[in-house]
C-alpha cells in the first residue's frame, strides 16, 4: 500500500488516510461504529449482509462501506435517519428465517448477530410467514451445524478457501433455500474449526463444547498454543477447574494469529482434565516392580538420596514442550546441583546448527504475510506450522508474492507456488548443497532436477525486491541447515531484505534451544549418565534409547501421563499441563509469549520448574525462585543474553509480542560442514523415482491429535498410546476428545459401521495405513 | 443391533471415492469443451461438462462428480455448490421426462398452482417425486425467463408456454 495521504471527510470531520484504504476500516479506526457481518479483514469481499451502509456524497444511493476504497475529497456520512432505517430493515431481513432460539444456542452471549440486532435492529418482527425449517446436524464430530441460524455471510466458506485452501464448505442451493453445507453432508477436511470461529451466528458450533456451559460463565485466560511452534495466542475457557474450550475470538484475545487456530490448538485440550492424569507421585521401589503412589515429601526424599549416590553422573533431559522456565531450571539443576554437563533436550531434531549459523534475522509472521518472495525447502507447514502456511498462502493469493517450493512431495501448497522444483525422495540435502555451491554440477542427478530449474530459481531470486524469506523444514540434515542458514545472507542486497524462518515441530523448540545452550547430544547424555532426570517424555524412544533406559540405575520422570518413558522410571512425579502453569514459550519467530494458568493443577500435579527446584532444595541448592514464576523468568532473563532485561510485565500485551534477537553470526567458514554434507550427498543412492500425488489434508496433523488425547500431550507421548479405533465407529456420535463416544450414544455408535471409511478419510488417523 | 441414527444426521449420504468411466468419444467431447477456455481457467468448463455428465449418467451422480473434480482440479464441494444452484442439474435420478414448472412471480400469479396441482393429480405424485414407471418427475423451479408467456414449464430442454390444463393434458398424452 502506498503511503500517499488523501483527505476524507467523515461525519463532518476531516481525516488524512492512506490512499487505497478501505472505508469501513478507516471509519472504525476513527471510532465511527459501523455494523457488519460479512466483512472480515484480509478476506475476499462479499458485501452480502448490507449492514455497513453509508451515504457518500455524489453517489446515487447508500453504499456498502466494506467495498469502497477511499478517494480524495470523499464526503461520508455514517449515521443518519436514512441509514438507520436501512440498517433496521436489513436486520429484520436477516432475522426473517432466524429461529431466535438464543436461549438454547451455544453462541448466545458472544453472538455478533445478537449484539448487532440489539444495537441496530428493530426488535419488532413483521414477518408472519412460516420460516424455513432445516434440521440441526453435525458436519463432523467437532463441527455442529444449525443451518436455520445462518445469515449467509459466507465467512466460513471464505476462510476455508483462503486460509486453509481446502474448499471443504460451500453455500449450496439458491435464494431463500441457500444453506452452508458440503457434498454428502460430511465435512471432509483438516477440521481446523476456523469456520466455527469466524461464524457471527450460532450456525457453526464447536461440537465438543456443545451445551456444556454458557460463554459468560467461562473464565477466559489468554495463553499460548501448546502444539505448534507458531506460538498462536488463544483463550482458554475454563470453569470450576475444568478446561471447556479454546478459542481465538478477537473479543477475548488479540494475538499474532488473529482468529486463526488449527485443530490441535482448538480441540486438543482434552488431556488437561483427563482421568488418566497421574494423580500422585509414584515410586518403583524395586526394578521390575510396580509404581506405588506416595507423598511428595517421600518422593522428593527418595529422589534426593538416589541422586546423591550418583553424584555428577546424573543426566538431565528436557522436553521441548516445557516452558522456558522449566527447561532453564532443569539446566540449572544439571549445572549447579549435580555439577554435570550432561544436559540436553529430548528432541532429536536439533536447532543448534540453524541458530549458530544464523546470517540474517528471523522473519515474523507479519513479514511472511507481506513478503515478496518465499522459498520453502522441504517441510510441511500446512500440517505442522499451520499458521505459517496460512500466511504463505495469503502472501501469494492476496499479496501477490512469489512462492518457490523445493520438495520431494507435491505438497498442497504447491498449488500456490510459482515454481515447484520436484526433487528425488530424500534428496533435499543435495539441493541445499547445490544451492550453496553453485559451481558443483555433478550432484544434479542426485537431486533429479534440471540445471535450468535451479537457474530459473536463482534468476527469480535475483530479480526479486522487498522481503525474501527462506524457510526450510526438518527433513534437511544438520549440516544442510547450517550451510543454508549461513548462505542466506549472500542474497541480501539494497533492494532485498533476506529473512529466515525455521520450521521446528514443537511449541517451544526455539526456547529449548535458547535455554539449553551448550548442551550435549541426546545419545551422549544417555550414554554418559547413570541416573536421569527427564522432564516430559522422550519423544522418539528408538530401540537405542529404550535399551539405554533399561540399563540406568535410577530414572526420574516428570510427566502428566503414564507413557513409554515412565515404564522405565523409578520415580514418576506428576507434572502440570500448560493450562495449569505460568511461564513462557518462544515461537519460531523469536516471540516470547506468556503461558498463563487457567485452572488449578489437577490432583497433586506441580509445574515442572517447581518440581525440579524442590529436588534441588532438598539437595541443598536454593534456586531463589520462592515458587514464583516471575522470579524464575527473571533469573532466566538475566543469564541468557537474548532475553536480557525481559520481565513478565513486558510480555503482558499479547498484541505486542516481544521478539528476542538471536545473535547473528555473520559469514562463517563452513567448509567442514560443506564437506560433511557433500560426503552425505555422495553416499545417497541415485534414483529416478519421484513421489507423485499430493498428500491428503490432515495426513500428518490428525494422527497426533483431536481424537486421541493421549497422543496429544504437553509432554509428547511416544508409543503405547491407546488405539483410536473407537473413534472410527461412527461420525454420527459426538466424541469426547479422547476418542471415546459420548456414553449415551455408544450403542448406536457400534452399529453404524457403514460410515467407517468416511471417518478414516476425514480424521486422517489411518491415512498411512497405521492406526 | 438395529441401526438407529438420530434424525439429526439423516441428510448425510454415503460418499464414495469411485470415479466414473466414460467412453473415449465422451472424454474427447469433454476435452473439446475444455479448449474453449483459457488453460488456467479450467473450472470455467464446469457447466458444459455437467451437462455431459448428466446426459451420460442420467443425473449428476457421485462418481461423475469425482470424475469432474479430478478433470478440473476442483473440490467436490465446489461442484456441489454449482450443481445445487442450477435447477437444470439433478443430484438424484429423475424420470425420463423432467417436468420443471416455473414457480416465480409472473407464473405463480397467473396460474402456476393450478397447473401444478393438475399435473400432480394426473400423475399421482407430489412435487419433487418421480412416477413409479420412472417416466415423469415434477419439480418447481425458479424463473425460466419466459414471463411474457406465463404460466410455462420446461420438459427436457423444451419450453411449453401459455399453459392451460387442456394443453397440459394433451402434452402429457403425447409423451410416452
Amino acid at each position: 500500500m502506498s503511503t500517499e495521504l488523501i483527505k476524507v471527510t467523515i461525519n463532518g470531520q476531516e481525516f488524512a488516510v492512506e490512499k487505497g484504504a478501505r472505508l469501513i476500516d478507516v471509519c472504525r479506526e476513527q471510532a465511527f461504529n459501523i455494523p457488519s457481518f460479512c466483512y472480515y479483514q484480509d478476506l475476499a469481499l462479499q458485501a452480502s449482509c448490507r449492514m455497513c451502509l453509508v451515504r457518500i456524497e455524489k453517489m446515487p444511493k447508500l453504499q456498502t462501506s466494506c467495498t469502497i476504497t477511499c478517494t480524495d475529497g470523499m464526503i461520508v456520512t455514517t449515521q443518519s435517519a436514512e441509514i438507520e432505517k436501512a440498517q433496521r430493515a436489513m436486520g429484520e431481513f436477516l432475522l426473517a428465517n432466524h429461529p431466535l432460539d438464543c436461549p438454547v444456542c451455544d453462541r448466545g452471549g458472544e453472538c455478533e448477530l445478537q449484539e448487532m440486532i440489539f444495537d441496530w435492529g428493530d426488535v419488532e418482527e413483521r414477518f408472519v410467514e412460516s420460516k424455513n425449517a432445516t434440521p440441526e446436524k453435525f458436519l463432523s464430530p467437532i463441527v455442529a451445524n444449525d443451518p436455520q441460524r445462518c445469515i449467509l455471510c459466507k465467512r466460513c466458506t471464505r476462510v476455508c478457501d483462503e486460509w486453509m485452501g481446502e474448499d471443504a464448505i460451500e453455500a449450496g442451493n439458491r435464494g431463500v433455500n441457500t444453506v452452508i453445507g458440503t457434498y454428502g453432508g460430511w465435512l471432509d477436511c483438516s477440521q481446523c474449526g476456523n469456520c466455527i470461529e469466524v461464524c457471527p451466528t450460532g450456525t457453526l458450533l464447536d461440537g465438543t463444547y456443545r451445551h456444556e456451559t454458557r460463554p459468560w460463565e467461562l473464565d477466559q485466560t489468554i495463553s499460548t498454543d501448546t502444539y505448534s511452534s507458531d506460538g498462536m495466542q488463544l483463550s482458554i475457557g475454563s470453569r470450576g477447574g475444568r478446561v471447556h474450550r479454546i478459542v481465538a475470538r478477537d473479543r477475548y484475545v488479540d494475538g499474532l494469529n488473529g482468529e486463526f487456530l488449527d485443530v490441535k490448538a482448538r480441540f486438543g485440550h482434552g488431556f488437561v482434565n483427563h482421568e488418566e492424569r497421574i494423580k500422585t507421585p509414584l515410586i518403583r521401589y524395586k526394578k521390575g516392580g510396580k509404581l506405588i503412589p506416595t507423598t511428595w515429601d517421600e518422593a522428593i526424599h527418595f529422589v534426593t538420596n538416589k541422586f546423591k549416590e550418583s553424584g555428577n553422573n546424573v543426566g538431565v533431559v528436557a522436553s521441548p514442550r516445557l516452558t522456558n522456565e522449566s527447561i532453564f531450571t532443569l539446566k540449572r539443576f544439571a549445572k549447579e546441583v549435580v555439577g554435570s554437563e550432561n544436559y540436553t533436550i529430548s528432541d532429536v531434531e536439533d536447532l543448534a546448527p540453524f541458530f549458530n549459523n544464523l546470517s540474517v534475522p528471523l522473519a515474523t509472521h507479519k513479514e511472511i504475510r507481506h513478503a515478496k518472495t518465499i522459498l520453502l525447502i522441504g517441510g510441511e507447514p500446512e500440517e505442522e506450522q499451520t499458521f505459517t502456511a496460512k500466511q504463505i498462502r495469503q502472501a501469494v493469493r492476496n499479496g501477490g508474492a512469489k512462492l518457490i517450493i523445493v520438495h520431494d512431495t507435491p505438497i498442497r501448497l504447491t498449488a500456490q507456488a510459482s515454481q515447484f522444483i520436484h526433487v528425488n525422495p530424500k534428496s533435499l540435502d543435495a539441493f541445499a548443497l547445490a544451492f550453496a555451491d553453485k559451481s558443483d554440477k555433478t550432484i544434479l542427478s542426485k537431486i533429479g532436477a534440471a540445471q535450468s530449474e535451479i537457474d530459473d530459481l536463482l534468476k527469480l531470486i535475483g530479480e526479486s525486491e522487498g522481503d525474501f524469506i527462506i524457510m526450510f523444514g526438518r527433513d534437511l540434515s544438520a549440516e544442510a541447515q547450517a550451510v543454508l542458514a549461513n548462505v542466506a545472507g549472500n542474497f541480501a542486497s539494497e533492494k532485498r531484505r533476506v529473512l529466515l524462518h525455521p520450521l521446528p515441530l514443537y511449541n517451544n523448540s526455539v526456547g529449548a534451544n535458547d535455554m539449553m545452550a551448550g548442551r550435549k547430544s541426546l545419545s551422549d547424555v544417555l550414554i554418559n549418565s547413570t541416573a536421569l532426570l527427564i522432564g516430559g517424555s522422550l519423544s522418539k524412544p528408538s530401540a537405542l534409547t529404550d535399551g539405554f533406559l533399561s540399563r540406568k540405575d535410577f530414572i526420574v520422570v516428570q510427566e502428566m501421563f503414564e507413557t513409554a518413558t515412565t515404564e522405565f522410571a523409578d520415580v514418576v512425579l506428576p507434572a502440570a499441563s500448560f493450562a495449569e502453569t505460568d511461564g513462557t514459550f518462544t515461537n519460531n519467530t523469536g516471540f516470547v509469549q506468556r503461558v498463563r494458568q487457567a485452572v488449578e493443577p489437577v490432583h497433586q500435579a506441580k509445574a515442572d520448574w517447581i518440581i525440579t527446584s524442590m529436588i534441588a532444595r532438598e539437595m541443598g541448592v536454593d534456586f531463589g525462585y520462592n515458587f514464583s514464576a516471575p522470579a524464575a523468568f527473571r533469573t532466566l532473563a538475566d543469564s541468557i543474553d537474548a532475553y536480557a532485561g525481559l520481565r513478565y510485565p513486558h510480555l503482558k500485551d499479547e498484541s505486542k509480542p516481544v521478539q528476542v534477537k538471536h545473535p547473528i553470526a555473520g559469514k562463517k567458514d563452513l567448509s567442514k560442514e560443506t564437506d560433511a554434507l557433500r560426503r552425505g550427498v555422495e553416499a545417497m543412492p541415485e534414483t529416478n523415482e519421484k513421489i507423485i500425488g499430493t498428500p491428503k489434508v490432515g495426513h500428518k496433523l490428525h494422527r497426533l491429535t483431536t481424537m486421541t488425547s493421549k497422543t496429544a500431550q504437553f509432554h509428547l507421548l511416544a508409543h503405547g498410546n491407546p488405539k483410536p479405533e473407537n473413534l472410527l465407529v461412527s461420525p454420527l456420535v459426538q466424541f469426547n476428545l479422547d476418542g471415546t463416544p459420548r456414553v449415551e450414544e455408544k450403542a448406536e455408535a457400534a452399529s453404524a459401521g457403514d460410515r467407517i471409511s468416511d471417518v478414516k478419510r476425514t480424521a486422517g488417523v489411518t491415512l498411512d495405513g497405521k492406526v | 443391533m438395529a441401526s438407529v441414527a438420530p434424525t439429526f444426521y439423516t441428510n448425510q449420504v454415503q460418499v464414495t471415492d469411485e470415479v466414473a468411466n466414460f467412453s473415449p468419444e465422451v472424454v474427447e467431447e469433454m476435452y473439446l469443451h475444455l479448449t474453449k477456455y483459457p488453460p488456467d481457467r479450467k473450472r470455467s468448463a464446469l457447466i458444459p461438462l455437467l451437462f455431459v455428465i448428466q446426459r451420460e449418467r442420467g443425473y449428476v451422480d457421485n462418481e461423475g462428480v469425482n470424475f469432474l473434480a479430478r478433470f478440473l482440479d476442483l473440490e467436490v464441494t465446489d461442484i456441489w455448490e454449482t450443481v445445487t444452484f442450477y435447477s437444470m442439474f439433478n443430484l438424484r435420478p429423475v424420470g425420463k421426462h423432467h417436468i420443471q414448472i416455473c414457480k416465480t412471480l409472473s407464473c405463480r400469479i397467473i396460474g402456476e398452482p393450478k397447473i401444478t396441482e393438475h399435473i400432480c393429480n394426473r400423475l399421482g405424485i407430489h412435487v419433487g417425486e418421480t412416477t413409479d414407471d420412472e417416466k415423469f418427475t415434477v419439480s418447481l423451479v425458479e424463473c425460466l425467463g419466459s414471463c411474457g408467456t406465463a404460466p410455462m414449464m420446461q420438459i427436457g430442454f423444451d419450453y411449453h408456454e401459455d399453459l392451460t390444463t387442456e394443453k397440459v393434458d394433451k402434452l402429457l398424452d403425447s409423451l410416452s
